[in-house]
C-alpha cells in the first residue's frame, strides 16, 4: 500500500503523461493552422508557385500585408472577379442565415410544443423520430433528394402543383435566376427549404427536451387561469424557454454561416451566383483556383462573423443571469 | 362552457377541437418530414422510362427492385460500392475508436486531477469549438500535403483525433463518478491506467454510446473535408462517390436515387437501433455543431 503523498505524485505524473501529448497534438493540428491561416491571408499564395522561404512564402507568392482584407472590405465598384464573387457570397450568406433562424424557430418551437402534448407513447415517439430522421441523413443524399423534388420536368413539386392547380408547371426552382419572392431569389429559397428540412430536427430535440423539464405544475397553472393555447404558448412556454431559444438561435445562425454541402450538391452556387455562399467561395478559390491567400482571408472573415455572434451571445446570456 | 368544466377538461383531457388541431398539425409536419424520403424511395423503384414521365407518377407502376442490384452490376456504371462502403466504414470505425479513447482519457484527467495549468488547458480545448473547421481547412490541407497524407484515408482520421465536445461530455459524466470507487482501486495497488480501464470506463456506457454514435454519424456523412483530401477514385468515401455519380450519370435518375438510398440506409439503421443515445447526446448541452 502506497503512502498518500506517493499516490499524489503518481497521479500527477499520469495527468502530465496524458496532457503533454494532447498539447503537442493540438500545437500541431490546432495552433499551427490558426497561425498559418492568418499568415497565408497576408500573402498572395498559391501552392502551385514556388516561394522563396520554407513554407512557400515570398518570391512568387508575394507578401501583400492586409491587402486582401482591404480589398474585401473596400467600398465602391468591384475591381476584380474574385472581389465581386466574394461580395455576392457574403451577401448571400447573410441573407440565407437571416432567413434560416426565424424560419427554423417558427417550425421547431411549435412542433416541440405540439409533440409534447401527445400522450400516447408510441405516437409521441413516432413524431419525434419522423422529425429527427432528416438530421442524420447524409447531406449529399439530402441535396440529391431535393434536387429531384425540385426537378422542373420530373419533380414531385411541379407534379403536385399541376395536379392541384391544373395545367402544366415546369418551374425551374433551382435554375431560374429571374424568379424572386419578396426580393429573395427563388433558387436561394429552394436550397433554404432543403437546408431547413435537414437542420430543423436538431433544434426540435433541444426544445422538446427543455419542455419536458418544465414542471407540470407551471403548465397546469396556465390552464387553470383559462389561458387559450395561443396565450399559453406566448405567455408561458416562450418565456420559460427563452434561454434555449437564445442559445439555439445563435447556434443555428453560426451553422448557417457555414452552409456548404447541400448547396454544392444542388446548385454549385448557381444560377448566376444567386446561391453562392461564403464557404463555397472559400472552397472554390482555395481548391479549384488554388488562390489560397485570398481564400484564407475570406475564411478569416467567416471566423470574424462567427466570433462576433458568439461574443454577442455571451453578452445576452450575461444580462439574462443578472435578471434571473 | 362553465369555468369549472373548462378546468376539468384541461387537467384531464384537452378539448376535442384542440385534439383535432394537434393531430392535424402534427400529421402535416410528419408528412413534410417523410415525403422527401418516400419520393426518393419511389424514384429508386421506377423504370428509366417512368421516372422521366411528364407529369410524374407518385407510385411506381412497376416496382423495379432490381434497380438496387443494378447499381452494383451495370458495367457502364462501374460503381464498386463494396469498396466505398469499406472505406467509409474504416474511417468511421477508426475515428470512433480514437475519439472515444482521447475524450474519455482527457475528460478523466480534467475531471479528477489537480495539476498546474489545468484551467488554461480546459479553456484552450473548449475554445477550439468556436472556430469552424472551414476556417482552418486550408492550412490543415497544406500540412497533409507536407506529410504526404493527401489522397489517403489517414488524411481523414489523423487531423480529427481530439474532439472538444467529446471531452466536455466525458468530463461532465466523470465528475459524478465517486472518488471513493477509484481510490479503493488505487489503494489495492492498481496503476492509474488500469484503474481508468477497469474501474472508470465501465461506469460510462451512456456517454460512450452517445459519443460513438455522434462521431460515427458525422464521419459517415462528412463531405467537405473528404472532398478536398481524397483525389483518386479508389480512395473515396460514400458521400463523395455519390456526388460524382450523380454528376456523371444524369441520365440514370432512378439509379442515382437507388445509390442515395444505399448510402443513407446504414446510418438510418444505426440511428433507429440506437436513437436514445444520439438524442441524449444532442440534447445534452446543445453544444454540438
Amino acid at each position: 500500500m502506497r503512502a498518500w503523498g506517493g499516490m499524489e505524485r503518481v497521479k500527477r505524473r499520469f495527468a502530465y503523461a496524458v496532457v503533454l501529448p494532447v498539447l503537442l497534438y493540438m500545437l500541431f493540428w490546432t495552433l499551427i493552422p490558426y497561425v498559418w491561416v492568418i499568415v497565408l491571408s497576408l500573402f498572395e499564395y498559391s501552392p502551385r508557385r514556388a516561394g522563396a522561404v520554407f513554407p512557400g512564402l515570398g518570391g512568387n507568392n508575394p507578401f501583400v500585408g492586409l491587402g486582401n482584407f482591404a480589398e474585401m472590405l473596400s467600398l465602391g465598384a468591384a475591381a476584380s472577379k474574385r472581389l465581386s464573387e466574394f461580395r455576392i457570397a457574403l451577401k448571400n450568406t447573410i441573407l440565407f442565415s437571416a432567413l434560416v433562424v426565424p424560419l427554423n424557430l417558427a417550425i421547431t418551437l411549435p412542433a416541440a410544443v405540439l409533440v409534447e402534448r401527445v400522450r400516447q407513447r408510441q405516437l409521441n415517439s413516432f413524431f419525434r423520430t419522423a422529425l429527427f430522421v432528416p438530421v442524420i441523413t447524409s447531406s449529399v443524399g439530402v441535396g440529391i433528394m431535393w434536387k429531384y423534388i425540385f426537378n422542373p420536368q420530373w419533380g414531385i413539386l411541379n407534379g403536385a402543383l399541376s395536379w392541384l392547380l391544373g395545367g402544366r408547371f415546369f418551374t425551374s426552382w433551382l435554375g431560374d435566376s429571374s424568379l424572386f419572392v419578396l426580393g429573395v431569389p427563388v433558387p436561394l429559397l429552394a436550397v433554404l427549404v432543403a437546408y431547413l428540412w435537414t437542420d430543423a430536427g436538431y433544434n426540435f430535440v433541444i426544445f422538446f427536451t427543455a419542455l419536458q423539464g418544465i414542471p407540470q405544475s407551471l403548465k397546469e397553472a396556465a390552464d387553470l387561469d383559462g389561458a387559450s393555447p395561443l396565450q399559453r404558448f406566448f405567455r408561458v412556454t416562450v418565456p420559460l424557454l427563452m434561454p434555449q431559444i437564445q442559445l439555439t438561435a445563435i447556434l443555428t445562425l453560426i451553422s448557417a454561416f457555414q452552409v456548404f454541402d447541400v448547396i454544392q450538391v444542388m446548385t454549385q452556387g448557381g444560377p448566376n451566383k444567386l446561391t453562392r455562399v461564403l464557404v463555397l467561395d472559400i472552397y472554390e478559390n482555395a481548391f479549384r483556383f488554388e488562390s489560397m491567400g485570398w481564400a484564407s482571408a475570406a475564411s478569416i472573415i467567416l471566423f470574424a462573423l462567427v466570433l462576433a455572434i458568439s461574443l454577442a451571445q455571451k453578452r445576452l446570456l450575461r444580462t439574462n443571469w443578472e435578471y434571473g | 362552457m362553465s369555468p369549472m368544466s373548462r378546468v376539468g377538461g384541461y387537467a384531464g383531457r384537452p378539448r376535442l377541437e384542440q385534439m383535432l388541431f394537434l393531430y392535424l398539425a402534427l400529421s402535416a409536419t410528419a408528412l413534410i418530414a417523410l415525403v422527401p424520403f418516400l419520393w426518393l424511395v419511389f424514384g429508386a423503384l421506377k423504370s428509366p422510362q417512368e421516372i422521366r414521365q411528364i407529369p410524374p407518377t407518385l407510385f411506381p407502376r412497376v416496382w423495379r427492385f432490381d434497380n438496387f442490384v443494378r447499381v452494383f452490376t451495370v458495367p457502364s456504371i462501374k460503381l464498386p460500392l463494396p469498396m466505398y462502403y469499406s472505406n467509409s466504414l474504416a474511417v468511421a470505425a477508426a475515428r470512433v475508436a480514437m475519439i472515444l479513447f482521447t475524450s474519455s482519457l482527457i475528460g478523466y484527467v480534467l475531471a479528477k486531477f489537480r495539476f498546474r495549468g489545468k484551467r488554461a488547458i480546459f479553456w484552450f480545448i473548449m475554445s477550439t469549438m468556436i472556430v469552424p473547421f472551414q476556417v482552418t481547412m486550408i492550412p490543415s490541407y497544406l500540412i497533409l500535403v507536407r506529410l504526404r497524407l493527401i489522397d489517403t484515408l489517414w488524411g481523414l482520421i489523423v487531423p480529427s483525433a481530439i474532439d472538444a465536445f467529446g471531452i466536455f461530455l466525458m468530463q461532465q459524466f466523470i465528475f459524478s463518478v465517486p472518488e471513493a470507487l477509484m481510490d479503493s482501486a488505487r489503494v489495492d495497488g492498481a496503476s492509474e491506467w488500469l484503474m481508468f480501464r477497469r474501474i472508470l470506463l465501465p461506469q460510462l456506457p451512456a456517454p460512450c454510446a452517445t459519443l460513438a454514435m455522434l462521431t460515427f454519424m458525422s464521419s459517415w456523412n462528412s463531405y467537405l473535408w473528404p472532398l478536398i483530401v481524397l483525389k483518386s477514385d479508389q480512395k473515396r468515401t460514400l458521400p463523395i462517390i455519390l456526388y460524382f455519380f450523380q454528376g456523371q450519370q444524369v441520365q440514370r435518375l432512378e439509379l442515382i436515387m437507388a445509390a442515395s438510398i444505399l448510402i443513407i440506409a446504414p446510418m438510418l439503421i444505426v440511428f433507429l437501433s440506437s436513437q436514445k443515445w444520439i438524442i441524449q447526446g444532442l440534447a445534452f448541452t446543445g453544444l454540438k455543431e
